[in-house]
């Protein structure tokens, strides 16, 4: 549950250009994540997993934000495998270790993870091969992860449309995600696109890929590496629903250091592209990144981050302006009162600038803040 | 009283034991810890009957504790959960080779070691999680303190002293050699190198 002060700004979720998951209209006392992570065990090999969600924003929604099936066989070899199979997360980031993919950091993610919990999902099947050091009593571990899967061909709509942005707020199985009517959806060439993104479905019929590589020097230094291709064909639209394929790839480089055992540094940069229509007449070059810095003192965590983001539009429709910008810092100050409650304040500020605010009537520059008291009770 | 006396004098005979300190050292001359030893009567009528009690392999904070566990043969361990998180305990050594997956909340039955050996431990959830339970056949072991050093309380003798240390570069194998125990302490250096033990430290973010 939290307590939210809000800023004036409309957010996306509502329809408007605020880059927050609440606003003025929106805030008071919410069930900001409610979720029911479970394994259950099929035989010795397969394993059940699924994470339900329920969320009260923008309306009251129940359902599912990872289901899948893993099958890991006990081997009596020095390297290790295992499957994946179903619809889950790429393990791109290490900001969202906690159950269910939430952060035990700050409660607003990073614009980076804000943008993997909404637009991107693998519905496929994902193989992952580990060195563990133990097996080899060397420091090092690596593990190798590549995945093929359908779906997920409109990821990148937002990017374009509305921006990075700064929330909590996964995206469910099947639903959709608004965005400010913004003018250039009224012109002849984007006339069947939706006002809205249903991130997960497939629309080209072809399928995309990621592969990732992790490299653990005890677990003092944590890195990863993934590549991810939609392979997404911008020429096929979906009339029905109105979305389009977007071709987005990205390259997505984490780092997590401990520079004691109750402080460490997390650090994100990614990088990518995305493109729409026959002739790509959106075509867009995405980047952000953060750097926090977290500290554990006793029942006490303090984490502070910074981000920069930015969308850069090097199409020549005019009339669709995608270029955007933005930094914020967020800091966050969790107790943990018993092992259930887990009491929490944040604050963060944010300014961004788009381009195509000014067209439906906003300034294209504006600064936001959001205040959240949290409570958390687990069982 | 004279009875008395008689039975005290027959008490002492029949205990006659010394407390004997080995004192280890690798092949650098440095005093080696963590280093498990067992001597071996070759009068297997020093045999002392292990205790009965079980021994206890538990796992917490995604970590076994101990890292390292000696067990008299035919003992019996439990391997108690103390993680909210499931543990997928195998092993897959000569001595003993299984596989539990042990939840908080249910318990499972302890596992007999029955065979002499080095069995070792690993999770297949968690990577890192490593341990041993080193299976001897003798009342006489110990793990080596810091300063190498193992003490027993045992009877002047001929045994065997057998030494497994975690740094051998075949994990399942022992060095043995004989000895004669008289009350005097004693040191010995290993005949062969150790090499670097990996330890990997973990928070509960750590498994992602």
């Amino acid at each position: 549950m939290s307590a939210i002060n809000a800023d004036a700004q409309l957010s996306y979720q509502q329809g408007g250009v605020g880059l927050y998951r609440y606003d003025e209209d929106n805030d008071g006392l919410l069930l900001s994540q409610g979720l029911l992570e479970f394994r259950y065990d099929l035989t010795s090999d397969w394993s059940a997993h699924g994470v339900m969600n329920a969320y009260q924003d923008p309306d009251p929604t129940i359902g599912f934000s990872q289901a899948y099936l893993r099958y890991q066989p006990l081997t009596n070899s020095r390297y290790k495998w295992h499957l994946r199979v179903g619809g889950f997360y790429p393990l791109l980031s290490l900001e969202n270790p906690d159950i269910g993919w939430i952060s035990p950091y700050n409660y607003t993610n990073s614009a980076i993870n804000s943008w993997v919990g909404e637009e991107l999902k693998t519905f496929g099947l994902e193989a992952t091969f580990k060195l563990p050091g133990k097996s080899y009593r060397s420091p090092h571990s690596f593990t190798f992860v590549g995945a093929t899967f359908k779906g997920n061909d409109p990821a990148g709509t937002l990017l374009s449309w509305r921006g990075w942005a700064m929330h909590d707020r996964q995206t469910l199985f099947n639903e959709a995600i608004r965005f400010a009517p913004i003018a250039s959806l009224n012109t002849p060439q984007l006339q069947f696109q939706a006002n809205q993104d249903l991130p997960f479905t497939e629309v080209d019929g072809r399928f995309g890929f990621y592969a990732g590589i992790h490299w653990d020097y005890l677990k003092q230094s944590q890195f990863r590496f993934y590549y991810y291709d939609n392979n997404g064909d911008p020429s096929v639209l979906n009339q029905n629903t109105g979305q389009y394929a977007w071709d987005t790839s990205f390259s997505s480089a984490a780092w997590l250091y401990k520079l004691t055992n109750n402080t460490r540094v997390i650090a994100q940069l990614m990088s990518g592209k995305t493109a729409m229509g026959k002739n790509r007449g959106i075509d867009n070059r995405f980047y952000s990144h953060f750097i926090m810095l977290s500290h554990k003192m006793a029942k006490h965590r303090f984490s502070f981050r910074y981000d920069y983001f930015e969308v850069t539009d090097i199409d020549d429709w005019q009339f669709d302006p995608n270029t955007s910008q933005g930094e914020g810092v967020t800091a966050t100050w969790r107790y943990q009162l018993t092992p259930q409650w887990q009491l929490g304040i944040e604050g963060a500020v944010m300014d961004s600038q788009a381009d195509n605010r000014a067209a439906i009537g906003f300034k294209s520059r504006f600064s936001q803040q959001q205040m959240t008291l949290t409570a958390q009770f687990r069982f | 009283m004279m009875k008395i006396s008689v039975a005290l004098i027959l008490i002492l005979f029949a205990f006659k034991s010394y407390a004997v300190t080995i004192t280890l050292f690798d092949q650098n001359q440095k005093p080696l810890s963590n280093a498990v030893v067992w001597l071996t009567p070759t009068n297997k009528v020093l045999m002392k009957a292990p205790s009965t009690d079980p021994f206890i392999m538990m796992q917490k904070d995604r970590q076994f504790i101990p890292h390292i566990l000696v067990v008299p043969q035919n003992a019996q361990v439990e391997f108690p959960n103390a993680d909210s998180i499931m543990h997928h305990v195998y092993s897959f050594s000569k001595s003993k080779t299984f596989e539990l997956k042990l939840y908080r909340e249910q318990p499972q039955t302890a596992i007999t070691f029955d065979q002499t050996g080095v069995v070792e431990l690993g999770c297949n959830i968690h990577d890192w999680m490593l341990s041993f339970i080193v299976v001897v056949d003798s009342p006489f072991y110990a793990i080596t303190n810091e300063n190498g050093n193992v003490s027993f309380n045992i009877e002047p003798d001929n045994y065997t002293l057998n030494i497994w240390h975690e740094g051998f570069t075949d994990f399942s194998q022992v060095e043995s050699e004989s000895i004669q125990i008289t009350e005097n302490n004693f040191s010995y250096s290993l005949k062969q190198a150790i090499k670097p033990i990996v330890a990997i430290d973990v928070d509960e973010f750590d498994d992602y």
